[in-house]
């Protein structure tokens, strides 16, 4: 038997058994109804993110650790320093890329500095990160609205 | 009545007096300004731990060596010291400042379990921490032509053990004398009449500064007299406490290899790992014991002697009543302990050089070599001892597993390089721009210009974005192109069946018909368009063969081109010097992380999710045999003629670059996938400390949902037999219902499910 030969005999052996099998789970399943097909579409909040991922991030020992740097940035631009925020707050943000925190300072320190752009750039990154955090969106918001009258 | 000789002598005098007064112009010319040339200093950045890190114990115990932590099997006593065992390490931390900072030293207590820190304590209050800095490493010292280390101290720093032990080892009527010790020069008159030379100097210390700082070192009788003069004049000038502090930091007390250790705050480190304020009364009766012959009597030549020399000192001090008998007789039988040391040896050289073409924009080589500037970087040694390791067993490999790729002459050996960087913040962490600095010190991350091959279709379909989803279809045809009256065909590196693919599968599997045909679609012009948004400088004209990554682009703005995917958009500017600091710490110069928004976080996502694919199912899918377990973005490269092979490899917390290839061009005969991505496995794999296991959270402006496997529409929900999981954009969802099960009753979906399992035959 040639291979073309075996191979048709294959697919309707194949076939007999595949189209049977259907045949009886057909039996078993609900009828169908004839509806509009449906999916849905997850966006980033339904995506399991969120003020729980942050939580569950805030646990972590690495988080721990950063937040602890990022709390030195805040101390720091409550002392006027933006300088030495700037850089204890880009640490935090390779030991932990994902506190948005981390952005909302690192805008506070460059508008201190009076650099309205990178201000700008950290304010909208902040408002990536904390969007699923009211009171800390509140906080960007706020800051956002403080840049652009600057920048006025 | 006249006496003759009283002009004469008053001549005599006032020639003396106008002498003096010559010489105090020289010494406050000379003390007034700078004192010594100090080289400027080049550090690392700070090593952070922390409970639950995973680390790389070998890695992290030669970063404790080389900050000069010394091993001990005692309780820990002193800052400096290191205990380990297998599941606990207990440091005594040397205190440590860097701008802005101050880190007081404390012995920690850090538990491990294999090689994850398990806890870190603080042994002073027995609280757990949930964080430790340790100090930056010396990297780099900006030399004169002298080649002196010196790290200034001044008198209130230095211990009164030292001082007597200085003292009681040169002289110990310093305090007494007016800067001439009659005694001493009478004691050197005899000696050296005993003998008929100069054998014995008998100076003071006043008259050794006077020799070290004006004088030649050659021993003549008018020598000795401007010696004594100029030491009368400084003793008028200065009190005793600066002209100690000045001898303090002035003597020569060694040598490392080819640099020389002055003054007594570097001694201190050199011999001892320590600060001068630390340092033990025996380290101190040695290091005043060093003076006389600091080689000769040196611990790191011949312990005994030097241990023989300094219980000469110790048994002076107690002579003059500045140690107790008891001090004396529990001093005298302690052995010499040392730190050791390394000699030498510019560490991170090509990154070094890419520091050094920054900071001679701003300050002069003599500046460099003489105001002692702390220059801080963005350098982690342990990253940078990893890249240089996994780069050089790479090429070996290779080499080993082809013959045609040795070469006898160190020029023309195969050449690989590696930049390691942070994707949020432009942190350059590490930096190999060669095989062998020593052989070439040509930069290949900084200087080279090479094509990226398909390194570069990232950037192909990041321009198509806005016209193709990733379930988008494209021509897997072979077609002739024609541009300014050229024809180019391009071909796939294997031939394909398929006539159509996906982008995510074009992607994934470098399939480069398919790149083209997006390329054709999206407009060559685009491309260079976006090319250009993120960074490139290189010449790039609008050719079809761009798609494929024929320009020339420098690895350094590759690497960087690719950071924005793993940065939401954002484009960092690559960072390696932090800030330069003044002697007296003040900051002259503070460099932060700019960043520039070049592409949406959407876009940026969806990049990420499709160079994921090409570890999940694509080129680099070898990358999981070579233990990277962990979700991982990258992309292979490989040039025509085997010319180049590349990996790009990125996770939310570290990219690299690898590049592999011939100075001149020659083939290497392997792909991205088989030369350079086992050199990124293995840097990843030194890394644990780099890998947190994460990935991007999906943001706003992107949608997850299932489509059909078979026409990539939105998938009927329990009816597509094989629906798929697929991002988008939110304003590119496919806007179709599978129309092949979306309608279908139960025979339609048994008839299509029959079909479907037919065309896979």
């Amino acid at each position: 038997m040639g291979s073309k030969a075996f191979l048709i005999h294959f697919k309707a052996v194949i076939a007999t058994l595949v189209f049977g099998s259907l045949l009886i789970l057909l039996g078993c399943a609900p009828s169908v109804v004839k509806s509009a097909p449906s999916t849905s579409w997850k966006t980033s909040q339904d995506a399991g993110g969120g003020q729980k991922n942050i939580e569950k991030q805030r646990m972590s020992p690495r988080a721990l650790a950063a937040l602890q740097l990022t709390e030195q940035g805040r101390m720091f631009i409550e002392n006027n320093q933006p300088d030495d925020a700037i850089g204890i707050l880009e640490r935090a943000l390779n030991l932990n890329p994902d506190n948005g925190r981390n952005y909302y300072y690192l805008a506070e320190a460059w508008l201190m500095k009076g650099n309205f752009g990178q201000a700008a750039q950290f304010n909208r990154l902040a408002q990536i990160y904390l969007k699923d955090d009211n009171e800390w969106l509140q906080r960007v918001n706020l800051q956002k609205e403080r840049i652009a009258e600057k920048v006025r | 009545m006249f006496k003759w000789y009283l002009p004469v002598i008053a001549l005599i005098f006032g020639m003396m007096l106008a002498y003096c007064w010559y010489l105090s112009i020289r010494i406050d010319k000379r003390f007034s300004g700078r004192r010594w040339s100090i080289p400027s200093k080049v550090y690392s950045d700070t090593t952070i731990l922390y409970p639950g890190q995973k680390i790389n114990r070998v890695l992290f115990n030669e970063k404790l060596r080389n900050l000069g932590y010394r091993k001990v099997t005692h309780t820990l006593e002193e800052k400096g010291e290191l205990r380990i065992s297998t599941s606990l390490m207990e440091i005594y931390l040397h205190d440590f400042k860097v701008p802005s900072r101050y880190k007081e030293g404390v012995p920690v207590k850090i538990r491990f379990d294999k090689n994850r820190i398990t806890s870190i304590v603080n042994l002073n209050t027995g609280q757990p921490m949930s964080i430790l800095e340790l100090e930056p490493e010396e990297v780099m010292l900006f030399f004169g032509p002298k080649r002196e280390r010196r790290r200034l101290v001044s008198i209130d720093q230095v211990p009164m053990n030292v001082i007597h032990a200085v003292l009681a080892a040169e002289d110990h009527r310093f305090y007494e004398h007016k800067g001439l010790d009659p005694r001493g020069i009478l004691r050197a008159i005899y000696t050296d009449l005993r003998h008929g030379s100069f054998k014995q100097g008998g100076s003071t210390i006043t008259q050794q500064l006077a020799k070290n700082y004006f004088l030649t070192p050659k021993r003549t009788l008018i020598r000795k007299l401007k010696e004594l003069f100029m030491s009368l004049t400084m003793e008028r000038m200065y009190n005793k406490n600066e002209i100690l502090e000045i001898y303090l930091n002035e003597i020569y007390m060694g040598q490392n290899g080819s640099e020389a250790i002055n003054g007594i705050g570097e001694a201190s480190i050199f011999y001892f790992g320590k600060p001068v304020e630390e340092l033990s009364l025996a380290e101190a009766a040695t290091l005043g014991g060093l003076i006389r012959a600091p080689n000769h009597y040196s611990p790191y030549v011949d312990k005994n002697r030097c241990r023989e020399r300094r219980n000469v000192v110790l048994n002076a001090m107690y002579k003059q009543g500045w140690i107790s008998d008891e001090e004396l007789k529990t001093t005298l039988p302690l052995p010499v302990k040392t730190v050791g040391y390394d000699a030498y040896r510019k560490k991170a050289p090509y990154f070094m050089d890419y520091l050094s073409d920054q900071l001679t924009a701003l300050y002069s080589p003599q500046d460099l070599s003489s105001l002692g500037l702390k220059i801080y970087t963005t350098l982690d040694t342990q990253v940078q001892t990893a890249a240089e390791s996994a780069l050089k067993k790479g090429l070996e490999t290779l080499e080993e597993s082809n013959p045609a790729l040795s070469r006898t002459d160190p020029q023309k050996k195969l050449q690989g390089a590696i930049i390691v960087m942070q994707p949020k913040t432009g942190y350059v962490l590490a930096m190999v721009g060669g095989r062998n600095y020593s052989v070439s010190q040509f930069n290949r991350i900084t200087q080279a210009r090479r094509q990226p091959g398909s390194a570069f279709k990232p950037f192909v379909y990041l321009s198509g974005l806005d016209q193709f989803t990733p379930a988008s279809i494209l021509s897997n045809k072979p077609v002739t192109y024609e541009f300014d009256g050229k024809e180019w065909t391009p071909k796939n590196y294997t031939p394909m069946a398929e006539k159509c693919v996906t982008v995510r599968d074009a992607l994934a599997k470098s399939i480069n018909l398919a790149t083209v045909d997006l390329a054709m679609q999206v407009g060559i012009d685009h491309i260079v368009k976006t090319a250009r948004s993120l960074g490139f400088s290189t010449p790039m004209k609008p050719y079809p063969s761009i798609a494929l990554g024929s320009f020339e682009v420098i690895p350094l703005e590759l690497a960087r081109a690719y950071c924005p995917f793993a940065a939401d958009g954002v484009l960092p500017f690559p960072l390696a010097l932090k800030s330069v600091l003044d002697e007296n710490g003040n900051i002259l110069e503070q460099r932060h992380m700019i960043i520039k928004e070049v592409m949406t976080p959407g876009k940026a996502f969806l990049m990420s999710s499709l160079l994921q694919s090409v570890v999940e199912k694509g080129t680099a899918s070898s990358l999981r045999e070579l233990g990277i377990a962990y979700p991982v973005a990258a992309k292979t490269g490989t040039t025509n003629d085997y010319r180049d092979a590349w990996f790009v490899g990125y996770t939310p917390d570290i990219l690299a670059l690898i590049w592999v290839g011939f100075d001149d061009g020659a083939p290497i005969y392997a792909t991205g996938s088989k030369a350079a991505l086992p050199i990124w496995a293995d840097l990843m794999n030194a890394l644990p400390q780099y890998v947190s296991g994460g990935w991007f959270r999906m943001p706003q402006g992107v949608v997850r949902g299932m489509i059909c496997s078979e026409n990539r529409q939105t998938a009927a929900k329990d009816k597509c037999p094989h629906p798929m999981e697929e991002y988008f954009l939110a304003d590119h969802i496919p806007e179709g219902y599978c129309p092949i099960y979306g309608h279908a009753n139960s025979f339609e979906r048994i008839i299509n499910g029959i079909k479907g399992f037919f065309n896979t035959f």
